[in-house]
């Protein structure tokens, strides 16, 4: 699944060809002309074939289940029913999800947006002792597969005593090593200049941070606030292992025990459908929003 | 100058490192098991008591139960005065592991007969069966199912036989009368094969051990023998049985419930998937959900070796580190009295553990009656440690038994149950 | 509008001064520690740490009661890590297959999920397109989705009356599989296609981890296949990102050159893009390794396993073990003998795509005749 340190590395996604050639008027042959229509309808084949699963969810949803049985593949329900929704919202947990994923995912990207900002700019221009120890901490940090921390981060949440609580669904999170890593190069670009400028003024070191530097940073902290809560809102293993009270279930936990738990009795696929239609909204909304501003920042990985 | 404030500021990183891990830890782990050594229940007595509220954790079968069980501990409440709380869990194995891992786990929870001896081996669970009051009501065959080591863990709290369950409707339709009600291996073949038309299977049934089991029995074999100190699993009676099921899966006249899209075999026949099937008690509460389907449940069929089917039971496991065991004591004879078994009878199906509640229950529930019958000769699951693994693995290789070779089938389970077999 | 490029460049490099500075750094180095230390405290506590306790109680034998750390919990040396490996055994065997079925499921998922994202990225790039913006959006927009999420739209679509048996129904006439219940193995059917039923006597013993060569052949089920276009559905969009950002670098004097000298369309593909492409492609397979390698939210959601442990992964057997069977021990050295594996694909694959020096033989074939020394 996509995670922040795939995205990290994304690309800004504007318009240019793929070339740069002077722009020389091409005579359209029927040649090329065939050859366009064929790209035209390859393309949309595939992007057929990447759509339509998502509307056929839709459509579901909106089906009774003998219908979604019956009639898997039409995207227009004979009986239009929102009986589905209405289990949903009235005789599941969905909503107690949706607020826990709200409060769990806001918390998170408010913590990493700040907390990654500052650490990424001490990294990158503020000289202190143990400043590369550190970084290459950051960078190794990142190397660690997710898988490894499934345990262990249940026996340590216990030791601590944060267990089955806020604090331990938020707190790991809280920072992202490949944010930082995001962060640090970005402020390496930044000409210094401008905190020098302020430094004459008489500013400390966090107001220069503050008031200067960061207000620069607009396009980066973008790219973590969309990483940030995607990462959250889509996130489900470190909720297995922090959380087992029913009342502190997240969006993913809850419609991952919907499709397969004990409260999945039977196929009932409109609710699940409703269910997991409903959970990739915001998400989706946030990309929509945003997608023209993920920066490039990878240039160097890419390179290298 | 700079010098010493550096080191101050590191300094006080680190203190604040150190005291988060080291101030705030240990609250979990530490306390549990110290205080409940004494108590961990080597001859009954020193059973903890405090007032904290209770905690009971159940595996559901649905919002049948789940409502049941809430309505009878709330009852208990009011009466005594404890607090208590049930928790429908979606996975329990899973939320009673990371519950005994962190030193909290629920003071009350369902216990299959397969994960006790685990538990009892690690400590997670105390022994209270002697301390009980109605220590003798208990149908001795329960109770053997949950003695472990000598010792008698936890109250059996209902148990429930495999019987064949028919769907009224399609066999009337399918023209088929009493006298055709299957008696043996033949006559259940004949009869799944007029049953299947359409989109309708025959037999129906979950493809797992806990089903295709019953067939086992009723050739004359099983997994363990009785005394549980040896694996025969590869003997030719079990052979033959899963030779009988195998020629069926293939000739469509019986199928696995998840091969014709249904979860279980509750469902499959509630969908008319499947014309018949073999099932539990709970079915009762389940069909709830399908009320077009009229069914019949009658005794399973006899195999070579006479009738046979499984028995499955659960019991009211403790935790030896509940801080307030004599509430949890007390809520246990509460929901294992006959008046209270009957009444969860009624509401998903299972029969009372209690010999006292057998006659009443027999009256009450006339068309259940084959379940009670199969009492008298149903055969446990085995219950050594580690068998809940070989469990899931059989039940992965019976998922290619269509296509598969018993024989290679049932070695490999004789080879791990050898491995954890005294 | 012109788009922020980012470059790795050197930090800068001011005039030394020496530590106790006044004046414009003053008090940057507490500064320093301050800004950087909630990072620290986080991830040594909730990743540093938890390595460290899984280590422990990888090569110890906690029962799953109390504090691994507690005085009762002894040091076993590397008796978890033994019995997984040995061979013998229900938990080696789970382990074998575990490795099996995400190996296979690796070895299927990264070329093809390389390659359709390559594709995809070349489509959509093309000069004169009209709605880049809108096929660049469908493309993407999987990855954007909750594996959870996902997991629940393929079950449905893949069931034994969905919509894909459905299309299969209507365009071949023929009955699709039901997919996430068939454990079979596609290279089985394949051999069975050409009549080989059964095993060859030869690979038919228990080997590797318990499982017979025949098994290990056995290729993914049928229901792991669908997993296996769900990872390509979902992760061609990011890869196709990284793709056109790499493409949008490639100069267009080299490909002119190519042209000039009269390369085909294809030729000017392989041997001007493509090499051009390295280092993305190098990140690309990397990453596609290092995900595959750790399924697990798909399998926890939908088919935990089943059927006939055909879609056990190693992360899933690691999790079910420990919080399930409670065997702790065995979880934990499942998840370390992972890492192991991770980092083996990644250096592996760094070497095998590495930049070679150009061989004599291809310089001497290049190089005019007249020019050779």
């Amino acid at each position: 699944m996509t995670d922040s340190r795939t995205l990290a590395r994304t690309k800004t996604l504007t318009d240019e060809p793929i070339d740069r050639a002077p722009q020389r008027r091409r005579r359209l042959t029927p040649a090329s002309r065939l050859g366009q229509i064929a790209l035209y309808g390859v393309l949309a084949l595939l992007a057929l074939v990447y759509i339509y699963p998502f509307l056929v969810q839709v459509a579901t949803s909106f089906k009774s289940e003998q219908e979604a049985a019956s009639n898997p593949i039409s995207l227009i329900p004979q009986t239009f029913t929102t009986a589905a929704y209405e289990r949903l919202f009235l005789n599941s947990d969905f909503p107690l999800w949706f607020a826990n994923s709200a409060v769990v995912t806001i918390l998170v990207t408010l913590g990493r947006v700040f907390f990654v900002s500052l650490a990424g700019y001490a990294l990158a221009r503020l000289r202190f002792r143990g400043r590369g120890l550190i970084f290459a901490l950051v960078v190794g940090v990142m190397a660690v597969p997710s898988v490894v921390l499934l345990i262990p981060r249940f026996l340590v949440l216990n030791q601590l005593g944060m267990y089955d609580s806020y604090a331990g669904m938020v707190l790991p999170l809280l920072v992202d090593a490949a944010g930082v890593f995001i962060m640090k190069n970005f402020f390496e670009s930044i000409p210094p200049s401008v905190e020098e400028q302020a430094r004459i003024d008489g500013a400390g070191t966090f107001r220069v941070f503050w008031s200067v530097v960061l207000p620069m940073a607009r396009p980066a902290l973008i790219t973590i606030v969309i990483l940030s809560f995607q990462g959250s809102w889509n996130e489900l293993t470190h909720f297995i292992v922090s959380v087992q009270d029913p009342g502190l279930f997240t969006l993913t936990r809850g419609v991952a025990s919907l499709s397969s738990g004990q409260l999945s009795q039977g196929t009932q696929y409109p609710l699940k459908l409703a269910a997991a239609a409903l959970m990739t909204i915001p998400v989706a909304v946030v990309f929509f929003i945003f997608q023209k501003r993920i920066m490039n920042t990878s240039e160097g990985a890419v390179k290298g | 100058m700079r010098h010493s404030r550096r080191l101050m500021a590191l300094g006080g990183v680190g203190l604040a490192a150190t005291l988060a891990l080291a101030g705030c830890g240990g609250s979990g782990f530490d306390d549990g098991p110290a205080a409940s050594g004494g108590a961990n229940g080597t001859d009954g007595g020193g059973l903890t008591s405090s007032d904290d509220a209770l905690t009971i954790m159940i595996g559901s079968s649905g919002d049948a139960e789940t409502a049941a069980v809430k309505e009878a501990v709330a009852a208990w409440s009011k009466d005594s005065g404890v607090d208590a709380e049930v928790i429908a869990a979606t996975d329990l194995t899973q939320q009673l592991s990371q519950g005994f891992a962190g030193g909290n786990p629920p003071d009350l929870f369902y216990l299959a007969t397969e994960l006790l001896a685990g538990y009892a081996d690690n400590g997670s669970v105390i022994a209270y069966g002697d301390q009980l009051e109605n220590k003798g009501d208990f149908y001795p065959s329960l109770v053997q199912n949950f003695t472990y080591d000598d010792k008698f863990f936890c109250a059996p709290k209902d148990f429930s036989t495999l019987q064949l369950i028919i769907n009224k409707n399609l066999w009337d339709k399918a023209g088929l009368t009493e006298a055709d009600i299957p008696t043996d291996w033949d006559s259940l073949a004949a009869a799944a094969k007029k049953l299947t038309s359409g989109n309708t299977t025959g037999l129906v049934f979950s493809g797992e051990y806990q089903r295709v089991g019953a067939f086992m029995a009723e050739a004359g074999g099983r997994l363990v023998s009785e005394d549980g100190t040896t694996a025969v699993a590869d003997s030719q009676e079990n052979a033959d049985a899963l030779a009988y099921v195998k020629e069926h899966l293939a000739d469509g006249t019986f199928a696995y419930a998840a091969d014709v899209g249904a979860g279980w075999g509750g469902e499959a026949l509630g969908k008319q998937l499947g014309a018949m099937t073999i099932e539990g008690n709970w079915i009762t509460g389940a069909l709830g959900d399908y009320p077009d389907v009229d069914p019949l449940v009658v005794e399973l069929p006899a195999g070579p070796a006479g009738k046979g089917t499984l028995q499955f039971t659960n019991c009211w496991g403790m935790a030896a580190d509940s801080p307030n065991q004599e509430a949890a004591l007390s809520l246990v004879e509460y929901l294992t009295t006959a008046e209270q078994q009957l009444a969860f009878s009624k509401a998903f199906g299972p029969m009372p553990s209690v010999q006292s509640a057998a006659e009443q229950w027999t009256t009450d529930n006339p068309d259940l009656e084959a379940f009670l019958s199969g009492a008298d000769y149903a055969q446990g699951v085995p219950t050594n440690d580690g068998v809940s693994d070989v469990f899931t693995d059989f039940n992965a290789q019976l998922a290619t038994l269509k296509d598969g070779d018993p024989a290679t089938i049932l070695k490999s389970v004789q080879s791990n149950l050898e491995a954890i077999v005294g | 509008m012109a788009s922020p490029v980012i470059t790795e460049r050197a930090p800068e490099k001011t005039p030394r001064r020496d530590h106790r500075s006044r004046g414009l750094r003053r008090g940057e180095g507490v500064a320093g520690w301050l800004f950087v230390s909630p990072v620290v405290v986080i991830l040594g506590v909730f990743l540093f740490l938890p390595v460290l306790m899984a280590l422990w109680v990888s090569v110890s034998d906690w029962g799953g009661r109390g504090s691994p750390l507690s005085p009762n919990v002894n040091f076993v040396g590397l008796d978890n890590y033994g019995e997984l490996t040995s061979g013998q055994g229900l938990r080696s065997r789970d382990f074998g297959t575990a490795l099996r079925n995400n190996a296979w499921y690796v070895f299927l998922v990264v070329p093809l999920q390389t390659a359709l994202s390559l594709f995809l990225a070349v489509l959509v790039s093309r000069r004169m397109m009209k709605a880049r913006g809108f096929f660049r959006t469908a493309f993407y927009f999987p990855s954007v989705t909750s594996s959870v999420a996902i997991t629940v739209l393929w079950i449905f679509l893949f069931s034994a009356a969905g919509p894909v048996n459905a299309l299969i129904a209507a365009v071949t006439g023929g009955k699709g599989p039901n997919w996430f219940n068939d454990p079979r193995g596609i290279v089985h059917l394949l051999f069975g296609v050409f009549g080989v039923d059964a095993a060859p006597a030869a690979i038919s013993q228990p080997g590797f981890l318990g499982l017979s060569g025949w098994d290990w052949i056995a290729g993914p089920s049928v229901a792991m296949s669908a997993f296996i276009i769900m990872a390509v559905f979902t992760t061609s969009g990011t890869f196709m990102l990284l793709f056109i950002a790499a493409l949008q670098n490639v100069g267009y004097e080299l490909t002119e050159a190519g042209m000039m000298d009269g390369a085909s369309a294809w030729q000017r593909f392989w041997r001007i893009t493509l090499p051009q492409l390295r280092p993305t492609l190098f990140t690309v397979i990397t990453l596609g390794l290092i995900g595959c390698w750790q399924v697990f939210d798909q399998i926890y959601t939908g088919t935990k396993g089943q059927p006939g442990k055909t879609t056990i992964t190693p992360a899933y057997l690691s999790y079910t073990s420990a919080f399930s069977n409670q065997d702790w021990g065995i979880g934990a050295a499942i998840a370390f003998i992972l890492f192991l594996i991770i980092i083996a694909f990644t250096l592996l694959q760094r070497w095998l795509l590495r930049e070679r020096p150009v061989s004599k033989r291809r310089i001497r074939a290049y190089t005019p005749k007249g020019a050779r020394s």
